[in-house]
């Protein structure tokens, strides 16, 4: 019956179930049989495991009718509750808990093992925590305070091997031992060694494993998962033994730190050091889950910790646990009347630039900041201050950390950092290289750092990092901490520099974050910002636009354009307040090919804004000033016999001057007739064969019948000026605006130059 | 909690495919009953399986390493996880999964292994037990050599995960109770 043949057919059953997504109908009455085959005893285990596994494919499964009441073998009762547990049944997962709680409350018969229901418990009040009944989780937490402190503290013995030459002799049971073999003085833990090991000690280990699950979901009354709803404890009568929920409180607090306490030993297996480490975070977190539920603990838990602290801040290897530590402190210190700022200053100053790179410690340091968001909105707090450091996170480890920063971000920003965290933005792939370029020198030999002349120029980025003409700048780079007032006057040196470094694939994907932090970065200012900081951020973007890091998509993909036309629209008021940087900046001609979206851009703003309905300070000088600017790029644009020197551009940008230069006029009417004239000459320029040859025919049509329509509506002064100075209570964003205005003009046109047969007379 | 752990082909040029994958139990109430919820959580398995991919082969091309790993020659060499590359990320809620989940994965040559978390949960531990489930899957499954053997081997899958993450509750297991483990499994690892 049960043969390898059948082994062969359950395993190619459940490939076909498996295999697709869409539902597989099975014929009902083997569905039956499966699961008779499933619950009888004298199935072979692995066609049990296959039925099973076949069984929970298909869930959720009509025609279940399996149920766990009978079933005496733990291990069976694992396998069949796994079944159950699958079909998304709250009634099913309850039943499934009554059962276990059952198996667990009474002697099990010979052979059998707990071992096995434990875990089956914890996947229950993991997926319906309310599942049990009170008297259920007292019995529960009853046994696993007795089962966490009162395991066995000798060694199991092996299984006896049988045969001829099995030895008679009862060999004394061994003590357990530490990690590092030291003979054990206290209870057995999760980090004792044994040979063998007893069945209450594999209890000991499953205990701890669900203990955190148990005090977060499974003590009673409980609300569903909430972290550390704070119950009050009952105090212990003196002559009496704590309830069950206490007593299992005090026997886990006494586990943690007999954990800590072994946590720092040195073990003689190395693998059994990365168990230490994480056997150390999971008892500060249990310790600061039970302070929550009961504040007794506190100080108990505080001065534990800090000699824990003290002994694991210099040991790299120990990083990670510094994070639940932190946590605990920030949780319960106030109470315990502690000063933590030390380990706070430790924590975020230095472990940062030391292990950006690991990736483990960079998320779990991320999620730490995004947990206690309220902590950065103190600005002048170390916590807020260290953003540099942060920001070393996401500069090496992109793909995994962006959509947490994307969360973070809106926290670190406000007036006093916005301006810093502009320029650390741009520059984030430099910080990428740079990073790279410090772990590299780092691990040079000490003979080799040395070696820099310091009077030449350095030939490599390694050599450059200790180099004085570069050191300051990579200093400041890497800095820890905000210092808005120590930036050096420029980085442009250091990011030709690091040019070399460009393409490698992780500054790349460095950079390929920067467009979508930019974009949150404005919108979240758009929100704060005032008219000085805004005026500020208008003059870092021109100077900005040229000081990139020279990544080729880079360039492309960080939107300045458009952010910086929003921040026009914000305060208009700027186009006068910064006239001087932006003529400076329109004026240009390389601009226009160089820095084109931005360039654009500014043109568009200045035709939209400088206007005195925007500002009253806006002067005919003014605009005439700009106007005559603008008017010199085109020119230069226009020509008709372009010469090498001629930077080329696309069609938008010339349609937007023309469109600027339509609307200055259209303010300071005295400048009409040179606009008028400019524009009739457009349909020379579209025609000339060294402008068809660069420009395609659309865009050459475009610009005509844009230039068209913008003298046409220069013929009715009144009506240019009441299309193209839209009053100022309208604070639509360009778009609007710019869609609306191409529909204007064409109306406008149509007027003037009615089709036939398509106007009224 | 663990809520499911996914064998994986991260591909390279090719598509990413499950080869196998084992959730914890179905949270009550949480979803379309009957066939769709099967559906949704095959589809909610393979989109953890795509996003493990994807941050994979970004990781590789970081590190500068070719995205299609030679296998070993002989199907019996140990495998070292030292560089093996790894990582950890989060998934919103709503994508796929209706609440927050952690996801902790690592590569092995032309494969990835993952396990999807509960928030909070003890990632250290995490990332032990799937350095532990890796090389004993590659044993069993003979996953290195040639055929699709995973495919057909649920049951020793099954058997592997029913010791060291029994119901998706990860084990904090010092070396000499993973001999025990080993032993029960019969088991021959190298170390």
């Amino acid at each position: 019956e049960a043969g390898p043949e059948a082994v062969d057919g359950l395993q190619r059953l459940h490939l076909s179930v498996a295999a697709t997504k869409y539902p597989r109908k099975l014929d009902g009455k083997f569905v039956e049989q499966l699961q008779t085959v499933l619950c009888s005893p004298k199935s072979p285990e692995q066609i049990q495991v296959l039925c099973a596994a076949i069984l929970r494919e298909m869930s959720p499964c009509n025609d279940l009718v399996l149920s766990c009441d009978e079933i005496q073998d733990t291990k069976l009762l694992s396998l069949v509750s796994s079944v159950l547990l699958a079909q998304g049944s709250r009634g099913e997962v309850a039943a499934v808990g009554q059962r276990v709680v059952q198996g667990l409350e009474r002697r099990l018969p010979e052979g059998q093992s707990a071992r096995f229901l434990l875990p089956v418990l914890a996947n229950v009040i993991s997926l319906s925590p309310g599942s049990l009944t009170e008297e259920q989780t007292n019995v529960v937490s009853k046994k696993l305070a007795d089962w966490l402190r009162y395991a066995s503290i000798q060694q199991g013995m092996a299984q006896p091997s049988g045969g001829f030459f099995s030895s008679p002799r009862t060999k004394q049971p061994a003590p357990i031992t530490e990690v590092d073999g030291a003979v054990a003085t206290d209870f057995f833990t999760v980090l004792s060694v044994a040979q063998h090991y007893t069945q209450d000690q594999w209890l000991n280990v499953q205990a701890f494993s669900m203990l955190r699950n148990w005090l977060l979901c499974g003590l009673w009354p409980q609300e569903g998962c909430v972290s550390g709803t704070p119950l009050v404890p009952v105090p212990a009568t003196p002559g009496r033994l704590l309830p069950p929920r206490e007593r299992l409180r005090d026997k886990a607090f006494a586990y943690c730190q007999r954990l800590v306490e072994q946590s720092t030993r040195r073990p003689l297996k190395k693998e059994d050091g990365d168990l230490q480490k994480a056997c150390l975070i999971e008892a500060v977190t249990i310790m600061d889950i039970i302070c929550k539920q009961d504040s007794s603990y506190v100080c108990r838990a505080v001065s534990c910790l800090k000699i824990l602290h003290s002994r694991i801040c210099g040991d790299a290897t120990y990083a990670r646990a510094l994070l639940p530590i932190a946590q605990l402190f920030l949780n319960h210190s106030k109470q315990a009347a502690v000063d933590s700022d030390a380990i706070y200053k430790h924590l975020f100053s230095d472990i940062p630039a030391l292990l950006f790179h690991n990736p483990s410690l960079a998320f779990e340091f991320v999620q730490f900041c995004k947990d206690n968001s309220q902590l950065f909105t103190d600005s002048s707090s170390i916590f807020r201050q260290s953003f540099p450091n942060l920001f070393k996170f996401l500069a090496w480890n992109s793909p995994a950390l962006i959509s947490e920063f994307v969360d973070l971000l809106p926290f670190l920003l406000d007036p006093g950092t916005a301006t810093e965290i502009f320029h650390l933005l741009l520059d984030l792939p430099c910080l990428t290289a740079a990073l790279d370029i410090q772990l590299r020198a780092a691990a040079l030999p000490v003979s080799e750092k040395a070696g820099a002349d310091p009077a030449g120029k350095p030939a490599t980025c390694l050599e450059a990092f200790h180099h004085p003409l570069y050191r300051s700048m990579f200093q400041y780079l890497l800095r820890s901490r905000a210092a808005p007032e120590d930036a050096p006057d420029s980085l442009v040196p250091l990011r030709q520099l690091l040019g070399s470094l460009a393409g490698s694939p992780r500054v790349v994907q460095c950079a390929e974050t920067v467009p979508v932090l930019l974009e949150l970065f404005f919108r979240v200012v758009a929100e704060f910002a005032d008219g000085s900081l805004i005026n500020q951020l208008v003059v870092l973007l021109l100077q900005r636009s040229d000081q990139l890091y020279d990544i080729p998509a880079f360039k492309e993909d960080v939107v300045l354009g458009s952010n910086l036309a929003m921040l026009c629209g914000l305060r208009p008021a700027l186009v006068v307040e910064l006239s001087t940087e932006i003529l400076e900046f329109s004026g240009a001609v390389s601009n226009i090919q160089s820095k084109e979206a931005i360039f654009t851009h500014m043109a568009w703003a200045v035709g939209e804004f400088l206007s005195v309905s925007h500002d009253k300070r806006c002067t005919v000088e003014q605009i005439t000033r700009f106007f005559e600017t603008l008017e010199a790029v085109l020119f230069e644009i226009t020509q008709l016999r372009p010469q090498a020197s001629t930077p080329s551009c696309a069609p938008r940008a010339i349609s937007v001057l023309m469109a600027t230069l339509t609307k200055l006029a259209a303010r300071s009417q005295d400048l009409i007739p040179r606009v008028s004239m400019f524009l009739s000459k457009m349909r020379t320029f579209v025609q000339s064969p060294a402008v068809t040859s660069v420009y395609c025919e659309e865009d050459l049509e475009e610009i005509l019948i844009r230039a068209t329509e913008l003298m046409n509506l220069l013929k009715m002064p009144s009506v240019a000026q009441f299309v193209f100075t839209p009053p100022v209570a309208s604070t639509r964003f360009q778009k609007e605006v710019n869609d609306s205005l191409p529909l204007a003009l064409r109306m406008v046109t149509q007027l003037l130059e009615p089709a036939a047969g398509s106007m009224p007379v | 909690m663990v809520r499911a752990f996914v064998l994986l082909a991260p591909g390279g040029p090719a598509p990413c495919r499950v080869l196998y994958a084992r959730t914890f139990g179905t949270p009550p109430g949480a979803g379309p009953g009957g066939p769709r919820q099967r559906l949704r959580r095959k589809e909610q398995l393979l989109v953890v399986a795509r996003q493990v991919a994807s941050q994979c082969q970004l990781l590789q091309a970081s590190l500068g390493r070719p995205s299609s790993p030679q296998l070993p020659q002989l199907p019996d060499e140990p495998v070292s996880l030292q560089d093996a590359p790894g990582g950890v990320f989060q998934m919103s809620p709503g994508d796929p999964f209706p609440e927050r989940v952690t996801v902790v994965w690592l590569s092995v040559l032309a494969l990835a292994f993952a396990l999807v978390c509960e928030p909070q949960e003890n990632l250290s531990l995490a990332e032990i037990t799937l350095r532990r489930l890796a090389p004993r899957l590659l044993l069993s499954l003979r996953l290195l050599g040639p055929g699709a053997d995973v495919l057909l081997r649920p049951d020793a899958a099954d058997g592997l995960l029913d010791r060291l993450l029994p119901h998706g509750q990860m084990l904090f297991l010092n070396e000499r109770f993973l001999q025990a483990v080993d032993r029960e499994l019969g088991l021959k690892v190298s170390r």
